[in-house]
Formats: C-alpha cells, sequence, structure tokens
C-alpha cells in the first residue's frame, strides 16, 4: 500500500511532536543473514547499517548548527525532536555494526570511507562568513534530499509483508520499522528546514541529484563489500558472483525496494509544489510505533523512570 | 586495529565498537577491493564535492532571513465549573481575524502564562468549530499554572502556542478508549469522532466519585461506556477495564501515570496502545552548583531543582537539545574544567570525562564546572 491518495483528518495526524525514543535491541539471537536463504537481499538491506550511523551523525551536528537561524518556534521544536530521533538511529545501527563484527565481517573498512566522506568532506570547512552559511545551506539541501529517500524506504519497509513472509528475524524487522516509522513520522522536517533557511531552488536540485546519484553507487558498493567479506559467502552465493539483475528479481519479490520505486524518488522531489507530507502515511506510522516492541519497552522504561523521580 | 590514531577496543565507551569516536579520525579512502592503493571512486566525490563548493557558495540565499513567527493571543470568553475543582475554559481569538489553528483530537495547545510558566491543556471541544477553543484544568494543590488558569476571567488574554499533537488519533478498525479524571479531556474528542464515523469504540472513564468527574453528560447516550468510580468499584482494575481486546483494536489512555502504566502493561503485543507524552523526569537529589559558559563567559547558577540546560536556555536560547533525559546526547558539550557528576547513558560518542550532557549531568553542592558554549 502506498498512501499517496488524499487523506481525511483521522488517516492523517499532522503537527506531531516529534520525540526520540531510547530504545534498545539484543542482537545475540540473531543471525547474520537476518532472511533465512536470502544473503543477496539481506545484504542490499544491510548497506544501510553501513551508511547510517556516519550519515545520521552528520545530520546532527548540520541540524545544531542550524539551531541558531531558525525564527520560527514550531519549526525549531520540530528540528530539536529530530535531532534527538536521528542520534538514536546513529548509534542503534551502529550496534549492528558491532553484530556484523561479532559474526566475522568487519565493516569498518567501508564505514571509514564514509566517515570520511562526512566528517571530512562534507564536513566544517574554513570559509568566510557568507560563504559559511552559503556551505550550511548547501548541507541542509543535501539532508533535505536524501531525508526524501529515508522517507521512502521508511514506508517501503512498512509495507514489507513479504519480509515477515520470508521468516526474517524479528528484532531486525522491529528496528527496521522503528526507524522508518521515525523517519515517515519526521519526513517534513528537514525540507522545511531547508526551505526556512534559503529555499533557493537551484541548490536544492543539484544537492538532489548528487546525493541520488553517490546513495546509487554507495549502495552498490556496500552490497559488493559484503558479500566479498562475508566469511560465509566469501564474494559468492551458490557459487555465482552476485549480479545487478539480482537487485530487481529480489525488488519483484519484496525483499528489498525496488530500483524503480527508487528511481522515480528524484522526480518526484524535484516537481514543483512537492512536500514530504504528500508521500507515505503518518497513520501508519504512528500504529507502527505503538505496536513496536522496542519503542513500547523504551516507552515503559521512560514512564517507570518519571514515576520513580515524581515526589 | 593497528593505526595509533585508534583507541584501543577496551577504551572505547560504553562497550560500542563502531561508535562515533571510532570514526572520529578517519583516514583518507584506500581500495576497498583490493590492493592498497587510493579509492578511485571516493577521491573522485570527494574532488567533485570540491567543485561543486565554489559553485553552490556562490549562489545567495533563496530568500532573505524570516522575521519570527507571531505568537497566538486568545481571550477568555467563558470560565465554567463542571465539578467543584475543574475549570472548563472557552478561548476565542483575541482579535476577530478569522479561525483559530485547525486541530485533531489528540492536540493540545501550550498556555502561556509567562515564559515561565507555560502549561500544556488538551483541546477538548469541537474540532469543526474554529472560533473557539475549549480546555478543562484541574487545580492541582499548590499548583502556579492552574490556579492562574482557574483565576480566570472572561476578557483575560493569553497568550498559546500550538496546537500540537503528542497523543495521535489514528485510524483503527475499532477502539477501547480509556480516561482517568481530567485525563477525559483529550479522550472526549476522539470518542465523538470514532462515534460520528460509526467505528465501534468502547470507553471506560474512571475517577474518584461521580461528583468529581467531569464531562460525564457528554459521553455519546447508547454507546458501550463505562463509568467506573473507584468509591463505586475500587481502585481501578487494568484486568477488568483492558479485558481482552479484538484483535485490531487501538487502546487510547489518558490519565493518572500509574493508570497508564497498568493499562500499557495490560494490553498485548498485537494491540497498538497510545498514551500522551508528557513532560521529563524533574530532578531527583540535586544541589545547587555553577556552570561557566567558555572560558571567559557568563557564570550561571544552576538551582537544585532545575537542569543545567533550564538555566543555560534562559542565556542561551538557541543551545541545541532533544530528549532531556540524557540517552540522545544532542546537548553534550565539551567539558573543560571541574568535576561533573555523569547523570547520562551516552549511546556511543564521546568517551566519559570529556563532555557535558546539559540535560541531565550535574555537580556537587556549590561546585564550579566550565563547559565549551
Amino acid at each position: 500500500m502506498t498512501a499517496d491518495a488524499t487523506h481525511s483528518p483521522l488517516d492523517e495526524p499532522d503537527r506531531l511532536v516529534l520525540h526520540a525514543r531510547d530504545v534498545q535491541f539484543d542482537w545475540s539471537r540473531s543471525d547474520l543473514h537476518w532472511i533465512p536463504n536470502e544473503p543477496f537481499a539481506t545484504h542490499v538491506i544491510n548497506v544501510l547499517h553501513l551508511l547510517l550511523p556516519e550519515g545520521e551523525r552528520w545530520f546532527v551536528e548540520v541540524f545544531k548548527q542550524a539551531v541558531p537561524h531558525i525564527t520560527d518556534d514550531r519549526l525549531r521544536e520540530d528540528v530539536l525532536g529530530f535531532i534527538g530521533q536521528e542520534a538514536v538511529h546513529a548509534e542503534a545501527h551502529a550496534g549492528v555494526l558491532d553484530h556484523m563484527d561479532a559474526h566475522g565481517l568487519d565493516p569498518t573498512p567501508y564505514v571509514e570511507q564514509i566517515a570520511w566522506l562526512f566528517r571530512i568532506v562534507l564536513g566544517d570547512r574554513d570559509l568566510p562568513p557568507g560563504r559559511a552559511q552559503s556551505w550550511l545551506s548547501t548541507r541542509l539541501a543535501i539532508i533535505a534530499g536524501i531525508e526524501h529517500y529515508t522517507a521512502v524506504l521508511g514506508q517501503w519497509v512498512l509495507d514489507a509483508k513479504e519480509l515477515d513472509a520470508a521468516g526474517a528475524d524479528e528484532t531486525m524487522l522491529d528496528l527496521l520499522r522503528w526507524h522508518g516509522a521515525e523517519e515517515v513520522e519526521h519526513r517534513a522536517v528537514a525540507h522545511d528546514l531547508y526551505t526556512h533557511i534559503d529555499g533557493g531552488r537551484t541548490r536544492r536540485t543539484v544537492a538532489m541529484a548528487v546525493a541520488a546519484g553517490a546513495l546509487t553507487t554507495l549502495w552498490v558498493r556496500g552490497v559488493r563489500f559484503l558479500i566479498a567479506n562475508d566469511p560465509y559467502l566469501k564474494g559468492r552465493i551458490d557459487g555465482r558472483r552476485p549480479k545487478a539483475s539480482w537487485a530487481l528479481r529480489d525488488g519483484r519479490r519484496g525483499l528489498i525496494p525496488h530500483v524503480g520505486r527508487l528511481a522515480r524518488a528524484v522526480p518526484e522531489y524535484l516537481r514543483r509544489g512537492y512536500h514530504p507530507s504528500h508521500h507515505g502515511s503518518t497513520a501508519q506510522a504512528v500504529a507502527y510505533l505503538a505496536l513496536s516492541p522496542a519503542a513500547r519497552a523504551a516507552e515503559s522504561a521512560e514512564r517507570a523512570a518519571t514515576r520513580k523521580a515524581a515526589p | 586495529m593497528t593505526d595509533p590514531l585508534r583507541p584501543d577496543d577496551a577504551d572505547l565507551p560504553s562497550g560500542v565498537k563502531h561508535s562515533a569516536e571510532y570514526y572520529a579520525r578517519p583516514r583518507p579512502p584506500v581500495s576497498l577491493f583490493g590492493g592498497r592503493g587510493p579509492d578511485r571512486y571516493m577521491y573522485g566525490l570527494g574532488a567533485l564535492a570540491n567543485r561543486l563548493v565554489p559553485v553552490l557558495g556562490g549562489l545567495g540565499p533563496g530568500h532573505p532571513p524570516l522575521p519570527p513567527s507571531p505568537g497566538l493571543r486568545a481571550r477568555v470568553e467563558r470560565v465554567t465549573r463542571p465539578v467543584p475543582d475543574v475549570a472548563e475554559i472557552v478561548l476565542v481569538p483575541e482579535l476577530p481575524e478569522g479561525p483559530l489553528p485547525a486541530w485533531q483530537p489528540g492536540h493540545h495547545v501550550d498556555v502561556v502564562l509567562d515564559p515561565d510558566t507555560v502549561r500544556q491543556y488538551s483541546l477538548c471541544g469541537d474540532p469543526g468549530d474554529r472560533s473557539r477553543y475549549r480546555i478543562a484544568v484541574r487545580r492541582i494543590p499548590d499548583g502556579v499554572g492552574s490556579s492562574r488558569l482557574h483565576a480566570l476571567e472572561p476578557g483575560d488574554v493569553i497568550g498559546l502556542r500550538g496546537p500540537r499533537n503528542a497523543f495521535p488519533f489514528a485510524r483503527a478498525e475499532r477502539y477501547l478508549f480509556v480516561a482517568g479524571g481530567i485525563g477525559v479531556t483529550p479522550i472526549l474528542p476522539m470518542v465523538a469522532h470514532a462515534h460520528r464515523a460509526g467505528v465501534p469504540f468502547r470507553v471506560v472513564y474512571t475517577g474518584r466519585s461521580r461528583a468529581s468527574m467531569p464531562f460525564l453528560d457528554e459521553l455519546p447516550e447508547g454507546a458501550d461506556v463505562t463509568v467506573r468510580p473507584d468509591d463505586e468499584y475500587g481502585t481501578p482494575d487494568a484486568d477488568a477495564i483492558v479485558r481482552d481486546p479484538a484483535p485490531g483494536t487501538a487502546v487510547y489512555v489518558c490519565g493518572p501515570p500509574p493508570l497508564i502504566a497498568a493499562v500499557r502493561a495490560r494490553v498485548g503485543p498485537e494491540n497498538p496502545v497510545f498514551s500522551e507524552r508528557f513532560s521529563p523526569a524533574p530532578v531527583v537529589d540535586g544541589r545547587e552548583f555553577e556552570i561557566r559558559l567558555g572560558e571567559d563567559g557568563p557564570v550561571v547558577t544552576v538551582p537544585a531543582d532545575e537542569t543545567a540546560l533550564d538555566v543555560i536556555r534562559r542565556v542561551r536560547p538557541q543551545t541545541p537539545y532533544s530528549c532531556r533525559q540524557g540517552f540522545c546526547g544532542a546537548c553534550r558539550v565539551g567539558l573543560l574544567r571541574g568535576n561533573p557528576e555523569h547523570r547520562d547513558r551516552p549511546t556511543g560518542g564521546s568517551p566519559r570525562g570529556e563532555e557535558f550532557a546539559l540535560c541531565v549531568s550535574r555537580a556537587a553542592e556549590g561546585a564550579h564546572i566550565v563547559v565549551d558554549l
């Protein structure tokens, strides 16, 4: 189900107060190949774990720099909520990196490249004030573009019944869906922030074009890296080297996002009148967050701590 | 790891290896797929960025900086007392300039009595009526905010922020609504909506006694409504309230914290359960201490019952923060000097001793710490 149709108010709760959830995941009972007998699809999704910790840590740093420039109270609240959610996402995925490492797949070489990209190439630069403001805007435009992708992916994983049918690991599905639901929940924030601070179309278009191109190649490289370094696969699945056509096959089977859906995200984002609220379902996101074992455990712990502290 | 720039695994914080600290000083990319040479693709991306930075840097902003958003001001139209210690307050726009912002069941407004006295109240009127808001306030003994709201009279003007939604009301096949006392306020518009839309629902409304429970007459007649005052039924029993909700039932609960905890614990994993968000835990075992904001910056005093973040935000309103419970790390700042009492639970990131989490961490009585802010 995609939720691009018009909604009655009940279908789309709006003006949500965004808040971070202090989730914990226990990987001790999860397999490296968490979609049984589907190592290719597993690693296609695993690339997210390689990209997100350093990517989302960078989002947090850039957004913190933007906070003093916000003149709208509601947007500032949204941005502060977004920062906390992204910070927790980054560390939750970092936990999966430790889990991979414990299974003999050390992700460091790939993730260190991603760290270099975000911390050095896209990090703070020594620039005069006017240029520094412009560099902040450019980075906000890149985040807004990537956030369209994370919202599309979030909606995909909320909808992906095929993963349940394939017997995917429940803890991993909860991590992906909790994260996906929060991405859908806060999908407008990066767009609204860029629009508020700058709003220029040229910068936004260039940023999305570069971000989409880079994400595509980084994803392909990530799959190659994981399959090559997987101690059980050693570069081959059923004796064969992985092929690009497998991505189309597993996309059709619903085990990974379909390439066509991902490609469509670019024109969709660049269309005039685009707003993230037109894509994805907040109702579905909040309904998942009200079911998610990790989010519910976090909320119970938080409520217990508050009750203990109350006078 | 053989790189001397990297910390040994044993020195890494909180047991997470692939932490922010681990990747803090990334080396230039070497080839991922055999060989020790530079990674051409990554260098290419870096070169592309270096070419784009000056081009995009020359672009001016799409629009000039925006002026601050105006606040919302409302005039008290009517104050009534449906039960002795509850004030029902109807608010209209201060100036008759058009409708109030739209809202949905579950939304609340911030009532700004003064910059330090902001209270949240659920909207409990009719979302279809954009000319007025209704809130209901139970008087809390010694409560500053509730007594000031109880003292309001028609014609008084107050500041509002919002509406915002910390209790999202989403479509479900059927609902179970559980309200405790004044917690009935966000539930009323939800019940009205479900009733109008013909979605099956059940309501359980608890309270001390019928005489203390407001809006009993506003629950729809003929619907599945159970009124369960403690003086007739004893203290609320989650088993009796929740029973076994049918699949597809979404549970919405609002009321005293023990009721919420009991209902949440009783609802099984297959039924979504919603309860309203609240402000973070109060400070426990706090002592007064001082923080200097930068080596040459001002000194602020953090009272025993406030957090460093509360105090610093009055001086530096733009200080970033998020969870206010010490887990997300958004408000961590560099620690320059002093011996803090760390109360955060860092999820990776900087090792202990180099940073200070403004939202929860403190220091000993009268201690003085210096942070990089």
